[in-house]
């Protein structure tokens, strides 16, 4: 035991285990909703009929239908995702913390109600994203799809438990916090940081918003929350868990410490700079590509550090490999951690990336960390748990091998066939004709050719799913036979404790602080300024890491000191934190919305969209269709033969919320506008197959039912025009005007063709061809018509005109690709000869 | 700084104890550390070498307008050797020859099928499909065989009420030899066109 001498009072505490318990059961009630929606999902895209035909034939045929709306993959695959990561891991992390928090501080949690409120309070937030996504309530932006409204719960509900856990941390009866803690302080506070970010909207109706952010600043502020949701909430509170519960399990002394020390700080400076990786060879300005690939290279080892604490803490335990099914769960799921960290630096590589980009490597990828480190970290989690919450041992521990087996074969197959599915279609896609001018297979083609990879996918999620419900079975069991119990314990209370007492001055005026800051400092305005300047940037950030060497080679003990000290204050440690996940988003999107906003656009500008596009716009949206489809061609020959010029960022600059995507299930859709005609859409939409045979797309015949809601524009486009999209001066009788009138002409050229308009049974039709446009004129299919053929569109800017050579010399800092050298761009030497010539447009120092 | 103790083997034991938890203090493995450092220091290298030397790496966008240039010239160079070797009659003579017809059948299939029906009538199973009749010897942009090949070549004139262009899909040879499928499949001699174009 500590050899700290007790002093104080002897206290008896009962730990909150209830909470606990409440959080166990839900994380593995939402895990089995989460994983069934997910394997149907995945049958969804070998079965274009699973996304509603399929009521057909189980109803034999008493329930017609072509198509159910709460039913498409476009609906699922969000609430599949946010049930994952926010219901399922997200009570796992709770029921995790509440459990090791109050054993780690000695001390009940600081208040019982806000533990309850915590509680119930994420448990309606789940149910309501439940409801909403289903129903087509979709902000449209990946793991942040739920409205607004639900937001703002989220965030109240994030407060009430930060609360409740740093007034915990505030309370403790132990001197100094565990590395465990680390984690949670972290997760708590980036989470919070990156929702909120990425959550500032205006909201037009009660169930509808707009991002404030557009095009490339909402792609940039988009991943930079969405890789790090997986970094702060996939990642970091699964590491504290780890770091709790594995030398737990093991009965053994973690490996090392002061590995603890430098991966926890390296892997939260490091990780929030990786988020550009998501948007490789796109219109993201290079620096931003650059900075994103590289920092995911240098994220290698920080998450490996992790991985290597975990696996070393077992040494001289792996005898109970064989035996203890917790351990079995918590060796593989590091494991996959670890499998899953290499992959992602891999995958960050811009050539690998784009074989691999859109394809379904990247969902192999995510799978064999969310299947294999959080599932199994989970059911490792539990399994110990369970006997210590309900008193009694695991029901079965046959049943939790077999669970254990039937998992990893799940998750095998499952990466194993999504591996092979991204190359092969990757290289399809890319595969071009001996004379290299044309490409020879259809995208169709190329999803085609991976059918059986597909389904062998849904099997592996099926083999998971089984294996997961064995777990219920276990856990239900145990539950069923145990008596709830909350651990009482005798601590040591003294109010007296050394503890929280370091001064801010202390924490922040040291050596390694000092370092840290002006290496930082210099190493940050090297990325800015112009060459020259920036040389002396780097030479400055490299004499600062040699002098900090030297100096801790030094003063090495004092530089522990500090740390332990710091350690003993919970305070000083979180404002560090913060400090240090801050730092990467601060300087990956400031200088985004300040310099590439649509005034600044060169090149192309997008045409705004008229208020019928819009409407169609938000439909899209509303359908999930970004799940699918992309609209961005990147920079690489094979997207620029298929879909045609490469996207400029000026093409989206008004997109709120922008639709790039993240996966191609269909084809790219930037360019789709006017490739063909408004039948062919409309054929399209009611049924994908008579125009395109193979294709596996849900048919949308609600789409032919709904109207379009003309009313609601006017608010629309006046949020867009708060938020500086120049739609033109319009008054909201002339708005809906204007869109009625262009839903009649599409509907008109629709009547020319002689579409066939659906009808339910016993209905009529239109009599005549007017009554027949003016029917199909209201209709939601004609607006999103109207949106995919504005695809693509957009109007020449002239370049604007270069800046008068004669310039005052000044360092002038300017994103990095603006200060790029070339043998055009040297810096002047201030020689007779060449400095009346020159034209350099950059300033420089001298 | 708490005070740590030696076990036996040399390895530190921290002393202190959280809930029943001991940390150990190895050494940081020096592989684990190289790792990390060496992809920092590749991270300076690139980024100097990329932005801040005067060296003339082009960039993603001159890549890929080089590359594409020379596709487009080079498919430029294909389609005049093509046509110059074109006219209406060696088209009709195409179009009786079966390796062409059949090759143009291939490609009608997997490409035109879809909107103007397998057998040609635009229709599947009675339904109408979004494309025009090709076996009723009307045509709306000239029944020619080289006016049928442009306008498989560059679609009709208004895509939005209409065909796409096929030529960024199908070679200039391919598109000659659906043609001589779609010819081989005229039973009538073409009725005057509604909107004649002749240039290619």
């Amino acid at each position: 035991m500590s050899s700290d001498n007790p002093t104080g009072r002897k206290i008896t505490i009962e730990f909150d285990d209830k909470t606990t318990r409440w959080f166990m059961l839900a994380s593995i009630g939402w895990g089995v909703v989460a994983m069934l929606v997910g394997v149907i999902a995945a049958f969804q895209l070998n079965f274009w009929q699973m996304n509603g035909k399929f009521f057909e034939w189980i109803t034999f045929g008493y329930f017609q239908t072509e198509g159910i709306e709460f039913l498409t993959f476009g609906r699922l695959r969000p609430l599949h995702t946010n049930a994952a990561i926010f219901a399922f891991v997200g009570n796992m992390m709770f029921a995790g913390i509440y459990y090791s928090t109050q054993r780690l501080c000695k001390t009940r949690m600081f208040s019982d109600l806000l533990s309850k409120i915590h509680f119930w309070g994420w448990q309606l937030i789940i149910v309501g994203a439940a409801i909403t996504l289903p129903a087509g309530l979709t902000r449209g932006k990946e793991y942040a799809e739920l409205i607004w409204p639900i937001n703002l719960a989220v965030v109240v509900i994030w407060v009430v438990f930060a609360a409740n856990f740093f007034l915990t941390l505030k309370i403790r009866r132990e001197k100094s916090l565990y590395v465990a803690l680390w984690f949670y302080i972290a997760t708590i506070i980036t989470v919070a940081m990156l929702y909120i970010v990425n959550h500032l909207q205006i909201p037009t109706s009660l169930t509808h918003s707009y991002p404030v952010f557009a095009g490339v600043q909402d792609a940039l502020v988009q991943w930079w929350y969405g890789h790090n949701a997986v970094a702060f909430f996939l990642t970091t509170p699964i590491l504290g868990i780890m770091y709790y519960y594995l030398p737990k399990a093991a009965g053994r002394p973690v490996y090392s410490y002061r590995l603890s020390i430098v991966h926890f700080w390296s892997l939260v400076f490091i990780y929030i700079w990786a988020g550009p990786h998501h948007l490789l060879n796109t219109a993201l300005p290079k620096w931003l590509q650059v900075l994103g690939m590289f920092f995911s290279l240098m994220l290698w080892a920080p998450s490996w550090g992790g991985m290597l604490n975990g696996l070393l803490t077992l040494r001289g335990a792996w005898d109970k490999l064989r035996t203890d099914p917790v351990i079995k769960f918590f060796v593989a799921g590091v494991t996959f951690y670890g499998m899953s960290t290499f992959e992602g630096p891999l995958l960050s590589i811009r050539s690998v990336n784009s074989l691999a980009h859109y394809t379904d490597w990247i969902v192999g990828h995510v799978h064999s960390g969310t299947l294999g480190w959080n599932g199994f970290m989970a059911a490792g989690m539990f399994y110990w748990l369970a006997p210590r919450l309900w008193g009694r041992e695991l029901w079965s521990k046959n049943l939790a091998n077999f669970h254990f087996w039937i998992g990893l074969v799940g998750i095998l197959l499952y990466v194993a066939s999504m591996w092979f599915a991204g190359v092969i279609q990757g290289l399809m896609l890319n595969e071009t004709d001996p004379s290299g001018t044309r490409l020879v297979n259809e995208f169709v083609q190329t999803v085609d050719k991976i059918n059986g990879l597909m389904l062998i996918r849904a099997i592996g999620g099926t083999f998971y799913l089984a294996g997961f419900i064995l777990l219920v079975i276990n856990i239900w069991k145990t539950v069923k036979s145990g008596i709830p119990v909350n651990e009482t314990r005798e601590v040591f209370d003294d109010p007296e404790m050394k503890k929280d007492k370091m001064t801010w001055s202390a924490a922040f005026r040291n050596d390694p602080i000092a370092f840290t800051f002006w290496g930082l400092f210099f190493g940050i305005i090297w990325f800015f300024l112009p060459p020259g300047a920036s040389h002396m940037a780097l030479l400055c950030t490299l004499a600062f890491a040699a002098l900090a060497v030297y100096r801790f080679k030094k003063d090495k003990m004092d530089w522990a000191k500090w740390y332990d000290d710091l350690s003993e204050n919970y305070l000083p440690f979180s404002v560090l934190v913060l400090i240090a996940v801050a730092i990467g988003g601060g300087i990956q999107i400031i200088p985004t919305i300040t310099v590439n906003r649509a005034v600044n656009v060169e090149d192309r500008l997008q045409k705004v969209y008229t208020p019928l596009e819009l409407a169609g716009r938000d439909i899209y949206v509303s359908e999930g269709c970004y799940n699918c489809h992309s609209q961005m061609i990147r920079t690489l020959v094979p997207d620029v033969l298929r879909y045609g010029d490469y996207s400029r960022l000026g093409e989206s600059i008004y997109d709120h919320p922008f639709q790039w995507g993240s996966k191609r299930t269909g084809p790219d859709l930037a360019r789709e506008g006017g490739k063909r005609g408004n039948s062919w859409h409309y054929l399209h939409m009611l049924n994908p197959r008579s125009v395109s045979p193979q294709s596996r797309m849900p048919n949308y015949p609600w789409l032919f039912e709904k109207k379009t809601d003309f009313k609601a524009l006017p608010g629309k486009i006046a949020v867009q025009q708060r938020m500086g999209v120049p739609f033109p001066i319009m008054t909201p009788e002339e708005i809906e005007q204007h869109a009625r009138e262009q839903a009649l002409e599409i509907a008109q050229s629709l009547v020319d063709e002689q579409v066939k308009i659906p009808l339910k049974e016993g209905q009529e039709g239109p009599a005549t061809a007017s009554a027949a446009r003016d029917h199909l004129a209201g209709k939601e299919v004609v607006a999103l018509i109207a949106y995919l053929q504005k695809l693509g569109q957009f109007e020449e800017i002239a370049p604007k005109e270069t800046p008068d050579p004669v310039k005052p010399r000044v360092i002038k800092p300017a994103i990095p690709d603006e200060n790029r050298m070339t043998p055009e761009n040297v810096p002047e030497i201030p020689s007779v000869t060449e400095s009346e010539e020159s034209d350099a447009p950059v300033a420089q120092a001298n | 700084m708490q005070k740590s103790s030696d076990t036996s083997d040399g390895i530190t034991l921290r002393d202190h104890v959280y809930d029943g938890i001991e940390e150990y203090d190895q050494k940081l493995p020096n592989w684990w550390l190289f790792t990390l450092y060496i992809t920092m220091v590749w991270f300076v290298i690139a980024w100097v070498a990329y932005y801040q030397l005067p060296v003339n790496a082009p960039t993603d966008y001159e890549k890929l307008h080089k590359e594409i240039a020379q596709i487009e010239l080079k498919k430029q160079a294909e389609l005049e050797k093509m046509l110059a070797s074109l006219n209406d009659d060696s088209l009709l003579e195409m179009s009786k020859d079966p390796n062409h017809t059949s090759a143009g059948q291939a490609i009608y299939e997997s490409k035109c099928a879809a909107c103007h029906g397998v057998d040609l009538t635009a229709t599947l199973g009675g339904v109408n499909l979004p494309g025009v009749p090709l076996n009723d010897s009307e045509w709306i942009y000239g029944g020619n065989p080289l006016q049928i090949m442009y306008t498989v070549t560059h679609g009709s004139p208004d895509i939005t009420k209409g065909m796409i262009a096929w030529q960024a899909q199908l070679s200039p040879s391919e598109i000659a030899q659906v043609t001589s499928y779609i010819l081989s499949k005229q039973t009538a001699p073409p009725e005057p066109a509604l909107k004649p174009r002749t240039e290619i």
